[in-house]
């Protein structure tokens, strides 16, 4: 009997001595202190601002603050019904030691609209309650601007003209792979893919391209960029009308004298710049039926600046026939286009053209009319001398 | 008592019955040609200057030599025109039986001549007033080596509006002081050769008329 009651103190004695132990493997104050001690240094979104519709990742970071005891955790979890949560939550344990940090990353998705968000974090300790954070992340579906900066006041049939672009990115958070496209029937574009890279945000950079259209077209320009890794477009078109550029520049031959010199004619004159823009290595020359010959058989006056003006001078020979000879002026554009006009310069025929024998026979009428006339006179004059004397 | 020569222009017919009646004689005559001579020249001289510098690059002193044998050439070529339009009066009258000297035919012929010498100085005139209205191309050494190119060079400096005026106005001068020296010389050569009004007329009317036709015909081809 002895023996029992002793027993049965004996294994009382030793469960009272075991179960403190069994409850300090739990919840103690000082692994309540010590999870006290946790908490969330940071959080990341990728991509930082969503699009409706977006996915992307969040990371949690969770710090240790405790300089001497370590925290196991054995599940972590985020989201709402807003931002949902599409990776596995975390349901091993792990451990955290001191001062230490454990990042915790889930894939999450949202097709929430504009707005501000708070999906929860929690985290559960071993040996404590949970932690819970709310975790802000905004949804902003403000996409990038593509913003047209400065294109030709007209369009012409096989000119290439400059379009000037700028793509801006309003939102908060950075783009990736940004590259401009452009595309459009009966054009021809350089280029057609513009890498931009990775846009800032609010920040903007210029873009240009060239265009030279054959007909009447729409440009298309398909903007990409990657938000996190959701590909994303914006698009703009540009319509391709064709008319006549008021400001263009506008060269004008005047003062224009003819010379003659051992048969080779020598046109002379002034260039002027009638028009409002910068007309680029201006050159005059003759054409067929003049063969141009030295010294000038082309003249380069240069560039001229609205209302600037340069002299010029074109040596050529003409056969026999010619009253009138082409003097082309051409010039060049800003992108290089070359516009040319044709002035007639009349010259003195060296040869008896049938024009000028046109003229000539009535320049020659008159004097050999009075010729004649005074002949008759002359034979009259006599004959009637002559009878008289009879 | 020589008649005046003013007679020669005004009553030709006059001045010819008295000149008959004197001896022969070319002082007067020979000063006429001289004086149509040295405005002859003088023209030539204008013109030459034209040519001279269309061939000045040609080689040094051209120009010199082209302006003296001009004005020489127009000179000396009055006088030779005197001898041979004499000679075709003379031989023409001749088929007429025309009786009298070469000599005096000469003398008619130089008398008939000053008409001319009035032409001549209207003539310079119009050279003074045209030429500096001319444009003269100028013939490189090169350029002459091309014919086609002298060729191209001489038209169109004779296509030149001032050019083609002047020559129109010296062709048309020309003819009316040649018409008006060939009636004198109707007068002139009916007295020296001895011949009716009307072969004398003929004597000098067909070829005179004849080269004021060929005179005229260029006026249309140049």
């Amino acid at each position: 009997m002895r023996i029992n009651q002793s027993l049965t103190i004996i294994c009382l004695l030793l469960l009272f001595g075991i179960l403190p132990g069994i409850t300090s493997a739990y919840s103690t104050p000082d692994s309540i202190v010590a999870a006290g001690k946790v908490y969330v240094a940071s959080t990341t979104y990728d991509p930082g601002v969503f699009f409706t519709g977006d996915t992307g990742t969040v990371t949690v970071y969770v710090a240790n603050g405790n300089s001497n005891q370590s925290i196991v955790v054995n599940h972590a979890t985020i989201g709402d019904k807003n931002i949902r949560l599409t990776s596995s939550p975390y349901d091993t344990s792990a451990n955290i030691g001191p001062l230490q940090t454990q990042a915790f990353t889930f894939s999450v998705a949202t097709d929430a609209f504009d707005g501000t968000y708070y999906p929860t974090f929690s985290l559960s300790f071993r040996d404590a309650d949970n932690l819970y954070y709310r975790a802000v992340v905004k949804v902003d579906n403000t996409p990038l601007e593509l913003t047209l900066v400065d294109s030709p006041d007209a369009f012409t049939p096989g000119n290439k003209k400059t379009i000037s672009l700028q793509v801006a990115n309003p939102r908060t958070n950075n783009v990736r792979n940004v590259v401009l496209q452009v595309a459009g029937d009966g054009i021809n574009a350089t280029p057609t893919r513009t890498f931009i890279g990775d846009l800032a945000a609010g920040s903007k950079v210029p873009v240009n391209f060239t265009v030279t259209p054959d007909h009447p077209t729409t440009i298309l320009l398909t903007l990409n960029y990657d938000n996190g890794d959701n590909p994303h477009t914006v698009t703009l078109e540009i319509p391709v009308v064709f008319s006549t550029d008021k400001k263009q520049a506008n060269p004008v031959m005047s003062n224009v004298q003819v010379k003659t010199d051992a048969g080779i004619y020598h046109v002379t004159g002034d260039v002027n710049n009638a028009g409002l823009e910068t007309a680029n290595t201006v050159m005059v020359t003759s054409l067929a039926p003049a063969v141009p010959q030295d010294p000038y058989k082309t003249y380069v006056v240069g560039a001229l600046k609205p209302d600037d003006f340069g002299s010029f001078e074109v040596t050529f020979t003409v056969g026999a026939g010619n009253t009138s000879i082409p003097i082309q002026l051409s010039y060049k554009d800003a992108d290089g286009n070359i516009y040319n006009t044709v002035q007639d310069v009349k010259i003195i025929s060296s040869g008896l053209s049938t024009s000028t024998e046109a003229n000539g026979t009535s320049s020659y009428i008159l004097p050999i009319a009075a010729a004649v006339i005074i002949v008759i006179v002359f034979i009259g004059g006599w004959a009637l001398y002559l009878r008289r004397k009879k | 008592m020589s008649p005046s020569l003013i007679e020669v222009l005004t009553q030709p017919d006059a001045f010819f019955s008295k000149i008959v009646t004197e001896k022969e004689s070319l002082k007067i005559p020979a000063l006429i040609i001289l004086a149509g001579g040295i405005t002859a020249a003088i023209y030539g001289y204008l013109m030459a200057g034209m040519s001279a510098k269309m061939m000045a690059d040609l080689m040094p002193g051209m120009n010199t030599i082209i302006i003296l044998s001009a004005t020489a050439g127009a000179l000396i070529m009055t006088f030779i025109f005197w001898l041979i339009v004499a000679g075709v009066f003379y031989l023409i009258s001749s088929l007429f039986k025309g009786k009298g000297s070469f000599k005096r035919v000469l003398e008619v012929v130089g008398y008939g001549y000053l008409p001319q010498i009035a032409g001549s100085l209207i003539t310079i005139v119009a050279a003074m007033v045209y030429i500096p209205k001319i444009t003269v191309p100028t013939l490189t050494t090169a350029a002459l080596q091309d014919p086609a190119m002298v060729q191209l060079v001489t038209k169109a400096f004779m296509h030149d509006p001032a050019m083609i005026q002047l020559t129109q106005i010296t062709t048309l001068v020309s003819i009316v002081f040649l018409l008006l020296s060939a009636n004198i010389w109707i007068f002139g050569i009916k007295y020296a050769r001895s011949l009716s009004p009307r072969d004398a007329a003929i004597c000098v009317g067909v070829p005179i008329v004849l080269y004021v036709l060929y005179l005229t015909y260029n006026l249309g081809v140049t």
